[in-house]
C-alpha cells in the first residue's frame, strides 16, 4: 500500500509528462480536463492507499517496505526503503488528501491554460517527491524528496515562464533552498561521521557530543529555514506567489513549506540534545512569526498577505519545535494545511472571479457575489484567528501554552508569539473585510461579471471549510514526547488569553476597515529585507564574480602572457648569436670542441691517466 | 572474453573503423561514423560486460585482464594493458562520447569529412590505449597520440581564433607531458638503481618505489601531478581551457570536456595514487584545497559568463574540481565516488554541449545577455536541456548526485573545511545553470530570439534517441549508482 | 738517414686537417670550402691508414674505403648544390647566403 501510494503520482507524472511533451512536439494540445482527470485520479488513488496504509499501521510501530539497495560504498549502505509511522502517516494523509482536493480544484482553474498537461505533470511530480520526503527512511531519501519538491516548486513558480519575473521568482526559490540544502548535506556528513549510518532509525538514536550536536541541529535548521521560509531565508516565499494559485495553496502553504517541521519532528531525539540549538530554533521561529506578521499588515496583494501569513504561521510551528513541543508543531501543520489551503483556494476563487485582480483595495463587497467562497473563507478566517471551535484554535493554543510552560520555553517566546497572534488577527480581518465587505472598488463591469466558481472549484472549498471547522477536535495527531513543564499555568488561562488577543486584533481591524469604503494604502515594504538581501548577497555575489574575473584576466591569463613574453625575450637574446653565416657557426663549433677537449684533458691529467 | 584477446580486440576495432572510413563516400561519412561508433560502443559494452554488469567489485575482479607484451626487453620497454573496474568504464565512456561527438552536425561533415571521421576513430584508439595502459611508456605514447587528432580538430574545423588556440593547447599539453616523461625516466632509473634491471611497467616500478624514500619521490610525483592537473584541469592550471573549448568545433569540445579531461582522472587513479601514496598524504591538505578552490573559482567564473559555451566550459572545471576532491580524499571510497562523478560529468557535459550546439544551429548564437525564450518553440530540445541542467546541478535521482554526495561525504572525513568550501559550489552551480537555462529557454520569445528560429524544427528523431540514451544513463545511474563503482 | 716513423705521418695528418679546417672557416668561396672538406676527410684517411699500420689491423684500411666512397658521394651532392645555388643567386660567396636567418 505504501509503495502504491508513492507510485500513483509517479505514474500520473509520467503519463502527463510524456503526453504533453509528445503533443508539444507535434504542436497539438493536451485537453486540460483529461490530463487533470488523470492527475486527480492518481492522487485520489494515492489518498485511498494512504488511508488503507493508515488503517494497517500498528498503534505504536511502523511499517517498512524495502524497495531496493540504492548505493553502497565502503561502510556506507543506503537502502531505498519506505517507512510509515504515525508521523509520516499524518503527513501522507495531508499531502494526498489536500493534494487531491487541490488537483480537483485545478481542473477548472487551469481549464483555459494551454500548458495544463505540463501543469498536472508537475503537480503529480511534486506529490511524488513530497511522499518520498515523508516516507524516506534514510536521510539521502529524505534529501531526494527535499530537493525534488524544490524542483517541482521551481517549475511551478515559473510555470508561466514567458514572464521574466515569474522565472526569477522560481530561480530565487531554488537558489535560496539550495543554501539550506547545503546545510542538509553537511548535517548528513556529520551524522554519518558520528553514527556510521545515514539511516533515520540510527541517527534518531545517535548521541552526539555537545558541540557536534549543536552544529548538527543548526545545520538541519538551516535546511529548514530554506525549505520552510524562516529568517534568514524566507524572502523567496512571497515571490513564489508568481505561480498559479492552487500551487500556492498546495506547495507554498499546505505541504512543502511544512517539511522543515516534519524534519525537526522526525529528528526530535537528536534535536533535543542541544539546548542552545533549540533556543535558536525557538527564537528564530518566534521572531519570524512576528516580523512577517508585521509585513503582512502592509501588503495589498491578496496572495502576498497570505504568503507572509504562511511564513508567520510556520514561525509558530518552529517556535513550538524549539520549545520541545514537536507534537504541537505537527498539530499546527495539520490544521494550518486545512485552513491555509482553504484561504488560498478562496483567494484563487476571488481572483478567478475578478479575472486576475489581486489587489485587495480593488475588491470589496464580494460577499453576495461569491457566497460559497465567502462562507468557506469565513471558516478559514476564524480558524487562523484561533476562534473556538475552529481547528486553528486548538493547535495555536497548544503552541502558546507550551511556549510558556515548557522547560525550554520562556516568557519572551510566549510574548512574541502573543503579539504575532494579535497581528495575525489584524491582517486577516483586514483582508477579510476588504475583500468581502464594504462597497465594490473595482470597475463596475468587473463586479457585474464576477460569479461563483464552478462545482469542481467549490467542492474542495466546502470540504476544506469543513476540515478547518472540525479538524481541531482530532487533538494532537501524533504523540511525540512532551516537554517537561516548568510552570503550572493551567491550560484554560492560555485559552482565554489567546481568544482575547484574537478578538483584540480583529476589533482593531474592524474599526479601521469596516467603514465601507477603505482608502487605498500604499503597499509598504516595511523592513526592506528583500532589497537589503539583493543589495548585500546579490551584489556580493556579483562583486565576487567580478573579482574572480579580474583575477582570471589579469593574474592567470597574465601569467600565461608573461610566460609567452619571457619565451619571446629569451629568443630575441639568443638570436644575436645566430649571425646566419655557416662559417661563424663552424668557428663556434670548433672553439667549443677545443674547450671540451681541453677540459677532458685537464681531468685526465688530474687523475693521472696521462 | 576473459582471455587477453579482448584487449587487443578493443584496441584494433577503432583502427579498423578508421581504415574503413577511407573507402566510404563523403556523403555517407556521418552515417558511417554514427553507425561505426555505435557498433564500437556495443562491442565495448559486450567485451567489458563481465565487469560493468557484475553485482559487486569482488565479482568483477574475476574479469580483470592483465596483458603484457615485451617490446624492447633490453631497455625494459613493454606494452602493458590492464582492464579493470576503472578502465572498463573509461572505455565505455570514450566510445559513448565518440558516438555523441559524431552525432553533431556541422561544417566538419562538409569540409574534409573523411579526415574528420578517421581522426575521430584514431582518437578513440589512442584514448582506449591510454586508458588501458599499465606501462609508463605505453601510457606516454598513447597520451601524446591523443593530441594529434585534437590539434587537427581545432586547427581545421575550429572557430575564428583557431591558430592561437591550437598553439595554446599544444603548448599546455606538451609542457605537461614533458614533465610526465621526465618523471617516468626518473622512476625508471630509480627502478634500475634498485634492481639493476630496466623496466617501465607499472607493476615492476611499484615494487621498487615502495621501498624508496618519500623524499625522493616528491619531484616525480609533482611531474605527474602537473601533467594531469593541466589536463583535467585544476585551478590554477586552467588558463588554456576557455580559449580552446570555445574555439574548438563542437565535437572537439565534447571530446575534450567529456573524455580528455578523464585522461587526467584515469592517470591519477592508475599511476599517481598507487605510486606516491606517502607524498600525496603529506600534501593532501594543499591538494584538497586546490580542488575546492577549483570548484568555487570556476563556478564564480561561470556565474559571469555571457556565452553558453564559456559557461559550460567553466562549469566543467567546477565539476572536475569535485572529482579531484574525491580523488584526493585518498581513500578507496573517495576514488570510487570520483569515478562515479566522472561518469556523471562525462555524460552530462556531453549532453549539454550536444544540446547547446542544437541551439546554436537554430539561432546562430548562444549569448546569455538576454533571454531568448526558445523553450516554447522547441519544447523537446529544451526538455532535454532542462534534464541535463538538473543532472548538472546534481539533483538527487540523477547519476551526478550520487557522485557529488559520496565525494563530499568522503572528503568531509579528510577535511571538513574544504568540503564546506566546495559545498558553496553546489549553491553556485544552481545559480549559473538556472541562469543558463533561463537565458536560453525562458522569457518572452518575441523579445530577442531571431524570428526565423521559430520556423525551424525541433530535435530530429536520431537526436531524440541520442538524448534519451544519455538521459537514460543519468537516471539509471541515479537509481543504481553502484554499477559505476567497481574499483 | 732517420728511419721512417709512423708518428710522422700523424703529424702530417694533423697539419693537413688544420689546413682544411682553416680553409673551411676563412675562405668564402663555396667551392674552396668543399675542397677544404675533402682535405679534412683525407687527413682523417691518412690517420686511419697510419693507425692500421701501427696496430697491424685491417680495420683502418676498410674504413678508409668507406670514407672515400662517402666522400665521393658527398662532393657530388655538394657540387650539385653549389651549381644550383650559383644558378639561383649568381654567387658562390658563403656570406651572401643567409636565407634561413630571417
Amino acid at each position: 500500500m505504501i509503495t502504491s501510494m508513492i507510485l500513483f503520482p509517479l505514474v500520473g507524472f509520467v503519463i502527463n509528462g510524456l503526453w504533453s511533451l509528445g503533443s508539444a512536439r507535434s504542436g497539438r494540445r493536451v485537453p486540460p480536463s483529461v490530463s487533470g482527470a488523470i492527475a486527480t485520479l492518481a492522487m485520489a488513488a494515492a489518498f485511498v492507499s494512504a488511508l488503507v496504509a493508515r488503517s494497517q499501521l500498528p498503534s505504536d510501530g511502523a511499517i517498512e517496505v524495502e524497495c531496493f539497495r540504492w548505493f553502497t560504498l565502503g561502510t556506507l549502505a543506503v537502502d531505498f526503503k519506505l517507512r510509515l509511522d504515525a508521523l509520516s502517516s499524518l503527513f501522507t494523509l495531508v499531502i494526498t488528501g489536500v493534494g487531491t482536493l487541490i488537483h480537483l480544484y485545478s481542473i477548472s482553474y487551469m481549464s483555459e491554460d494551454e500548458g495544463a498537461g505540463k501543469y498536472f505533470a508537475y503537480l503529480n511530480l511534486f506529490c511524488f517527491m513530497m511522499l518520498n520526503l515523508v516516507l524516506g527512511s534514510t536521510l539521502p531519501q529524505v534529501f531526494l524528496g527535499w530537493e525534488g519538491v524544490g524542483l517541482a516548486s521551481y517549475l511551478l513558480i515559473g510555470f508561466w515562464y514567458r514572464e521574466e519575473a515569474n522565472v526569477s521568482a522560481g530561480q530565487k526559490a531554488f537558489v535560496m533552498n539550495r543554501i539550506g540544502d547545503l546545510g542538509f548535506l553537511i548535517a548528513m556528513f556529520i551524522g554519518f561521521k558520528y553514527s556510521g549510518s545515514l539511516d533515520l532509525a540510527v541517527i534518531e538514536k545517535a548521541v552526539l557530543p555537545g558541540a557536534v550536536a549543536t552544529s548538527f541541529v543548526l545545520l538541519v535548521f538551516l535546511a529548514c529555514t530554506g525549505k520552510s521560509a524562516q529568517i534568514p531565508l524566507f524572502t523567496w516565499l512571497p515571490d513564489a506567489m508568481a505561480g498559479p494559485t492552487p500551487v500556492s495553496a498546495l506547495i507554498h502553504a499546505a505541504t512543502m513549506v511544512t517539511s522543515g517541521v516534519y524534519l525537526l519532528a522526525r529528528l526530535s531525539p537528536v534535536i533535543s540534545q542541544s539546548a542552545s540549538g533549540m533556543m535558536v530554533i525557538a527564537g528564530v521561529g518566534a521572531i519570524t512569526a512576528l516580523i512577517t506578521a508585521v509585513i503582512a499588515c502592509f501588503q495589498r496583494d491578496i496572495k502576498k498577505v497570505l504568503a507572509y501569513s504562511t511564513v508567520s504561521q510556520l514561525g509558530f510551528m518552529f517556535a513550538a519545535c524549539g520549545v520541545g513541543a514537536f507534537g504541537a508543531g505537527v498539530f499546527h501543520v495539520m490544521t494550518h494545511a486545512f485552513f491555509k489551503a482553504l484561504l488560498f483556494l478562496g483567494a484563487g476563487s476571488v481572483i478567478h472571479a475578478l479575472h486576475g485582480e489581486q489587489d485587495v483595495f480593488k475588491m470589496g463587497g464580494l460577499k453576495s457575489k461569491l457566497p460559497v467562497t465567502f462562507w468557506t473563507f469565513t471558516a478559514g478566517w476564524a480558524a487562523i484567528l484561533g476562534l473556538p471551535p475552529f481547528s486553528g484554535f486548538f493547535s495555536k493554543d497548544e503552541i502558546l501554552h507550551q511556549a510558556l510552560v515548557s522547560r525550554s520555553g520562556s516568557g519572551w517566546v510566549f510574548g512574541i508569539l502573543l503579539i504575532a497572534a494579535v497581528l495575525t488577527a489584524f491582517y486577516m480581518t483586514r483582508l477579510y473585510l476588504l475583500v468581502f465587505f464594504g462597497s465594490p472598488r473595482m470597475e463596475k463591469s468587473k463586479f457585474d461579471h464576477a460569479h461563483e466558481s464552478p462545482a469542481p472549484m467549490a467542492l474542495p472549498l466546502v470540504l476544506l471549510g469543513a476540515l478547518s471547522l472540525a479538524g481541531g477536535f482530532a487533538g494532537e495527531p501524533v504523540h511525540l514526547p512532551h516537554p517537561e513543564a516548568a510552570l503550572s499555568t493551567p491550560a484554560w488561562v492560555i485559552m482565554i488569553v489567546s481568544v482575547v488577543v484574537a478578538v483584540l486584533g480583529a476589533t482593531i481591524a474592524y474599526r479601521r476597515y469596516a467603514g465601507g469604503s477603505a482608502s487605498a494604502e500604499p503597499a509598504t515594504d516595511v523592513f526592506r529585507i528583500d532589497a537589503i538581501y539583493s543589495r548585500v548577497f546579490g551584489g556580493g555575489l556579483r562583486a565576487t564574480a567580478s573579482a574572480t574575473g579580474w583575477i582570471e584576466e589579469r593574474v592567470v591569463q597574465g601569467l600565461i602572457r608573461m610566460v609567452a613574453a619571457l619565451t619571446d625575450l629569451s629568443g630575441n637574446m639568443i638570436r644575436v648569436l645566430q649571425v646566419g653565416s655557416a662559417q661563424a657557426y663552424l668557428l663556434m663549433m670548433v672553439i667549443a670542441l677545443v674547450v671540451m677537449v681541453l677540459y677532458f684533458l685537464k681531468g685526465m691529467v688530474q687523475y693521472g691517466n696521462l | 572474453m576473459e582471455t587477453s584477446s579482448s584487449l587487443s580486440f578493443l584496441l584494433t576495432v577503432p583502427l579498423l573503423a578508421l581504415l574503413i572510413s577511407w573507402v566510404i563516400p563523403k556523403a555517407l561519412q556521418r552515417l558511417y561514423a554514427i553507425f561505426g561508433s555505435a557498433m564500437i560502443l556495443a562491442l565495448t559494452v559486450y567485451e567489458t560486460s563481465g565487469i560493468i554488469f557484475s553485482v559487486s567489485t569482488e565479482a568483477a575482479k574475476a574479469f580483470f585482464v592483465d596483458q603484457r607484451l615485451e617490446w624492447v626487453p633490453e631497455l625494459g620497454l613493454s606494452a602493458g594493458f590492464r582492464l579493470d573496474g576503472y578502465s572498463a568504464w573509461f572505455l565505455v565512456l570514450s566510445a559513448l562520447t565518440t558516438l555523441v561527438a559524431f552525432c553533431v552536425r556541422g561544417v566538419w561533415y562538409r569540409k574534409q569529412p573523411r579526415l574528420f571521421v578517421s581522426m575521430g576513430f584514431f582518437l578513440l584508439f589512442a584514448l582506449n590505449s591510454a586508458f588501458l595502459a599499465t606501462d609508463l611508456i605505453t601510457f606516454y605514447l598513447s597520451y601524446e597520440a591523443v593530441f594529434i587528432p585534437m590539434i587537427f580538430m581545432v586547427g581545421i574545423w575550429g572557430e575564428n581564433q583557431k591558430a592561437s588556440s591550437v598553439f595554446r593547447f599544444f603548448l599546455m599539453s606538451f609542457a605537461g607531458s614533458i614533465l610526465m616523461l621526465v618523471s617516468m625516466f626518473w622512476l625508471m632509473s630509480l627502478h634500475h638503481g634498485a634492481t639493476g634491471q630496466w623496466s617501465s611497467h607499472l607493476s615492476d616500478i611499484l615494487g621498487s618505489v615502495s621501498s624508496a624514500q618519500a623524499g625522493d619521490l616528491v619531484w616525480p610525483c609533482a611531474g605527474f601531478f602537473l601533467a594531469f592537473a593541466l589536463k583535467v584541469p585544476l585551478v590554477p592550471f586552467h588558463g588554456w581551457l576557455k580559449d580552446v573549448y570555445v574555439n574548438a568545433p563542437m565535437p572537439g569540445t565534447i571530446w575534450m570536456s567529456a573524455i580528455l579531461s578523464k585522461l587526467g582522472v584515469a592517470g591519477i587513479i592508475r599511476f599517481v595514487i598507487p605510486l606516491f601514496p606517502a607524498v600525496l598524504r603529506e600534501y593532501q591538505g594543499i591538494l584538497l584545497a586546490l580542488s575546492a578552490l577549483s570548484v568555487v573559482y570556476a563556478a564564480l567564473l561561470a556565474v559571469r559568463s555571457d556565452q553558453g559555451k564559456t559557461l559550460l566550459a567553466y562549469s566543467s572545471i567546477s565539476h572536475l574540481g569535485f572529482v579531484m576532491l574525491g580523488l584526493f580524499s585518498l581513500s578507496q571510497e573517495g576514488v570510487n565516488a570520483a569515478m562515479l562523478l566522472s561518469v556523471g560529468h562525462a555524460v552530462t557535459s556531453g549532453l549539454l554541449f550536444f544540446l547547446l550546439h542544437q541551439v546554436e544551429e537554430r539561432t546562430g548564437d548562444t549569448s546569455l545577455n538576454e533571454s531568448k525564450g526558445l523553450a516554447s518553440s522547441f519544447p523537446v530540445l529544451f526538455t532535454g536541456i532542462f534534464l541535463a541542467v538538473l543532472a548538472s546541478v546534481s539533483l538527487p535521482g540523477t547519476l551526478n548526485f550520487g557522485g557529488e554526495f559520496l565525494v563530499l561525504l568522503n572528503a568531509y572525513r579528510a577535511s571538513a573545511l574544504c568540503t564546506i568550501l566546495a559545498g558553496a559550489g553546489v549553491v553556485l552551480g544552481a545559480v549559473y545553470m538556472l541562469r543558463f537555462f533561463q537565458r536560453l529557454g525562458l522569457g518572452s520569445p518575441g523579445s530577442a530570439g531571431p524570428v526565423e528560429a521559430a520556423l525551424k524544427k525541433d530535435l530530429s528523431m536520431t537526436d531524440i534517441l541520442m538524448v534519451a540514451l544519455l538521459v537514460g544513463i543519468v537516471i539509471y545511474g541515479g537509481i543504481n549508482p553502484g554499477i559505476f563503482m567497481k574499483g | 738517414m732517420t728511419a721512417f716513423e709512423p708518428w710522422m705521418l700523424l703529424v702530417v695528418s694533423v697539419l693537413v686537417f688544420c689546413v682544411g679546417l682553416l680553409g673551411l672557416i676563412l675562405r668564402k668561396n663555396l667551392l674552396v670550402m668543399l675542397m677544404s672538406i675533402e682535405l679534412m676527410l683525407n687527413a682523417v684517411n691518412l690517420c686511419f691508414v697510419t693507425f692500421s699500420k701501427m696496430h697491424h689491423l685491417l680495420d683502418g684500411h676498410l674504413t678508409v674505403l668507406f670514407v672515400m666512397t662517402v666522400a665521393a658521394a658527398e662532393s657530388a651532392v655538394g657540387l650539385g648544390l653549389v651549381i644550383a645555388m650559383f644558378r639561383n643567386l649568381r654567387s658562390v660567396d658563403s656570406d651572401q647566403i643567409q636565407l634561413l636567418r630571417d
